[in-house]
């Protein structure tokens, strides 16, 4: 009797025991993360104090797809919306009207990621480029109160879509039995970044000084601006706007240098190369640098050439400038590149824009030496000024989007033009940089160069100063110039901009609870019953009576 | 599936047999050593069956009902039924009556069973999203529960009783052979008939509970001369006169269905019996 009741008991015990593991586990582990991804934020700016992107980072709510049952309360689901299915007007619509959303999640394509894609082939370039120019222009000039986060397709993302689609094509709330999905970014609130650095990093070429000569030697300037800004800038790599740019400068001051390398083809002009940063913020950048120049040197350039999106063109290039095309050195210039454009088979325009003093926006990077009466021309594919924040890296400037031979092209145009004009062969059919010659433009240092360039992104305010790849452009170009400078300002003006710019996605299978406890009743209830049906029929019903009555008549016996 | 899920099939998959064990008299005769050994004699078989099944067994290609190799794997599964019965007979029990040892024995090769097939595909699935799959095993472990101990009963009816009457044993004996070929039935009606899971388990369920039916009418009705359950003695020891009758009762209800050549025992022979055990 003893035995029995201290084997009833021990199970008992065992019994409470792994009920409270099991009630303690199941409240630690309700969900089950069944995808992790890493996405990237839209950009949060403030400009003159007006909020401009995506003001919050933290997500935490259902997902949706653009399927939901119409008449739903979406302030608290996301919208998952791949390219494919993507209508700007529905989006538009929402943002504008600031209709509530939980969140906006946006899969790209995986051919556009810069990581994973590879360099595969995009089909349909023109219309995904209009679509998401359209898409990135809506969303960096409006104020948008939820996150918006861009990710890329893979096949965990594709099945977990695949499910929430028809999940909302049966109507069902994301509570049911199917289950729904849960998208959760654990970040912090998005912080202001504390004094952006931009960094221009310049480099001297010294011409040959005739001795005797106590005058300064002409000075010829060659400018590109390095950093970027799109709608996520963990994204934003600016394949050809600028790293083409770049990648032309890089190219050209390695040319020269080889020239420059022996006394007897030094030329008699000095040659300065600028890597500016500030681009897409009005040219903020050269503005400092050129403001920090020596009255003297900025007297001796006698012109600068600046480098901007050549990296997708055809057959023809632009020349931009902003004195008027009846000046004198404007036409020398001009004459000296269609010249050397004639030789190469492709067309160079002109093309004149007035600078408007009193307007702050600054299209060209020629219109910050032009405010100084420093005579400047930018070269590049587009035939119209960029509007602000367009152009400037994108999310489909990617790797795929530039061409190597149109920036070996450009190259040999401006290094050619230059050359002629510094050695004073002007018009004469002398090609100094031929092809298979010791000087010819090297296909590998530009492929190279572009690809890391299209697997970094550059904007400017989360770029630190010794960030490693501004280390890496002062290093090259230490490389081919006889000094390298570089000055740090601090990004001031009416750009304000906050952190947080990539995160890591995790979706949740939500299985509702209250099934499971359902189900968990019938169980118990099953095995109760299970229980008193075979205690009653091996032992009698009287046993089951007295499992439940503690023998009180015990006490009474020994007492 | 979250972990709440795991342990709701869990208990649904396991929880009969603990709850069996406590239930019924089992627990208190201790006969867990029993169930132990039993576990231990089926994860055997499975061994040998694994390795007969490798050797003999062709993989098919489509998922088609072969008859030649389900036959085959019918024959593979009798070394189950040579294990039961290793299990019954070989191995030492302790003084457990009949009764419980086959009891014990069912309990103990149905929780092996659970454990090896069951167990893994829980485990695994914890991260899965099939609900409905996990719930449908767990029935089907209750209905295998179920037929294990019947199948335990009617071996230890074959093997055990000494003398059965003459008529039953063909009955007996085709019971026990479709208990045992409960897999090979199963598979047919999954592959060849094409049946989808839930009827099969359907299907599993309800044969589970009419084969218990006639076994427990078998073994109950086949007459235990001399091996009488201890729940007997207790009620005839601390008896009420109607306890008595109702113990009568039933056994002379038993011959005049089943065994009509027997004759009922008088009241004093019955006696007499019992104080002889006693």
């Amino acid at each position: 009797m003893a035995a029995l009741k201290k084997s009833t008991e021990l199970l008992e015990s065992v019994y409470s025991v792994v009920a409270l593991l099991f009630i303690l586990v199941a409240c630690v582990g309700l969900c089950d993360a069944a995808a992790a991804v890493d996405v990237y934020r839209l950009i949060q700016y403030d400009m003159s104090g007006s909020p401009f992107g995506s003001r919050f980072a933290a997500l935490n709510h259902h997902a949706a797809s653009l399927s939901f049952p119409p008449g739903a309360d979406l302030s608290r689901t996301v919208l998952i919306i791949p390219l494919r299915e993507l209508n700007i007007t529905f989006v538009r619509e929402y943002i504008t009207q600031k209709k509530p959303l939980g969140g906006l999640l946006f899969l790209l394509p995986e051919v556009l990621s810069f990581k994973h894609g590879g360099n595969k082939q995009v089909h349909e370039k023109e219309k995904m480029k209009k679509l998401l120019a359209e898409l990135e222009r809506l969303l960096v000039h409006s104020n948008i109160p939820y996150p918006v986060y861009f990710a890329f397709e893979n096949d965990d993302i594709d099945t977990v879509l695949a499910d929430i689609k028809k999940n909302d094509a049966m109507g069902q709330p994301a509570t049911a039995t199917t289950g729904g999905f849960k998208l959760v970014i654990p970040t912090a609130e998005p912080k202001k970044v504390v004094s952006p650095t931009i960094t221009n990093i310049q480099g001297w070429l010294s011409g040959l000084k005739a001795d005797g000569d106590a005058n300064q030697l002409p000075t010829i300037a060659i400018v590109a601006s390095y950093d970027t800004f799109g709608a996520a800038p963990a994204l934003s790599v600016g394949s050809d706007s600028n790293g083409s740019g770049i990648v032309a400068l890089l190219e050209i001051a390695r040319l020269f240098s080889l020239l420059y390398s022996n006394p007897k083809t030094r030329g008699r002009y000095n040659l300065l190369f600028g890597l500016t940063s500030g681009g897409p913020y009005n040219y903020n950048g050269t503005q400092k640098w050129l403001r920090s120049f020596d009255q003297r040197l900025r007297e001796s350039i006698d012109y600068a050439i600046c480098l901007n999106s050549i990296g997708s063109w055809d057959n023809e290039l632009w020349i931009h400038v902003s004195k008027p095309p009846e000046n004198a050195y404007i036409k020398q210039i001009f004459e000296g590149f269609s010249n050397v454009a004639e030789e190469l088979d492709l067309k160079v325009g002109l093309k004149h824009k007035k600078i408007n003093i009193s307007n702050p926006r600054v299209a060209w990077e020629h219109e910050q030496f032009s405010r100084l009466r420093v005579t400047a021309a930018t070269l590049s594919e587009l035939p119209v000024a960029p509007e602000l924040f367009e152009g400037t890296g994108s999310l489909f400037d990617g790797r795929q989007y530039v061409n190597e031979t149109a920036i070996i092209r450009g190259v040999k145009l401006v290094a050619e033009s230059l050359a002629r004009h510094i050695y004073g062969h002007q018009g004469k059919n002398v090609q100094i940089f031929a092809d298979e010659s010791s000087l010819a433009v090297n296909p590998a240092y530009i492929r190279s160069w572009l690809d890391l360039l299209s697997q970094t992104p550059r904007v400017a305010p989360f770029l630190s100063k010794n960030d490693p790849f501004v280390v890496a452009l002062k290093k090259e170009l230490a490389d081919h110039a006889d000094e390298v400078n570089v000055q740090h300002e601090n990004l001031e003006g009416i750009f304000t901009f906050y952190d947080s710019t990539n995160a890591r996605l995790n979706i949740h299978q939500v299985a509702s609870v209250t099934f499971d406890l359902l189900l968990l009743l019938v169980l118990g209830s099953y095995l109760i019953v299970l229980f008193c049906f075979l205690v009653i029929t091996t032992r009698g019903v009287d046993e089951l009576i007295s499992l439940f009555r503690r023998p009180p008549s015990r006490k009474v016996k020994t007492a | 599936m979250t972990m709440f899920h795991f342990f709701n099939c869990a208990i649904l998959t396991f929880g009969p047999h603990a709850v069996y064990y406590s239930a019924t008299p089992l627990s208190e005769y201790d006969t867990l050593g029993t169930s132990v050994k039993a576990a231990v004699v089926y994860l055997g078989t499975a061994l040998v069956k694994l390795v007969c099944l490798a050797t003999f067994l062709q993989v098919s290609e489509n998922d088609g009902f072969d008859p030649y190799q389900e036959l085959l794997k019918a024959l593979i599964g009798f070394i189950d039924v040579a294990g039961l019965y290793f299990a019954l007979t070989q191995l030492t029990h302790r003084n457990i009556s009949q009764n419980h040892k086959f009891q014990a024995v069912g309990l103990g090769w149905a929780f092996a069973d659970s454990v090896l097939h069951r167990l893994a595909p829980l485990w695994v699935g914890k991260g899965a999203r099939i609900h409905m799959g996990y719930i449908l095993q767990g029935l089907e472990a209750n209905a295998n529960l179920v037929l294990s101990i019947s199948l335990a009963a009617l071996a230890s009816l074959i093997w055990l009783r000494k003398n059965k009457p003459k008529t039953l044993i063909p009955i007996i004996y085709a019971c026990a052979g479709i208990v045992a070929t409960m897999p090979s039935i199963t598979s047919y009606l999954r592959r060849g008939l094409g049946w989808y899971f839930p009827k099969v388990v359907g299907f599993e369920l309800f044969t589970s509970l009419v084969m218990a039916f006639i076994s427990w009418q078998l073994f109950f009705c086949v007459p235990k001369a001399l091996c009488m359950s201890s729940r007997v003695y207790a009620l005839l020891y601390h008896s009420k006169y109607e306890a008595v009758l109702i113990a009568h009762q039933f056994t002379s209800q038993a011959s005049y269905v089943v065994l009509p050549w027997t004759t009922p025992l008088p009241t004093l022979d019955f006696y007499r019996l019992c104080s002889l055990k006693v």
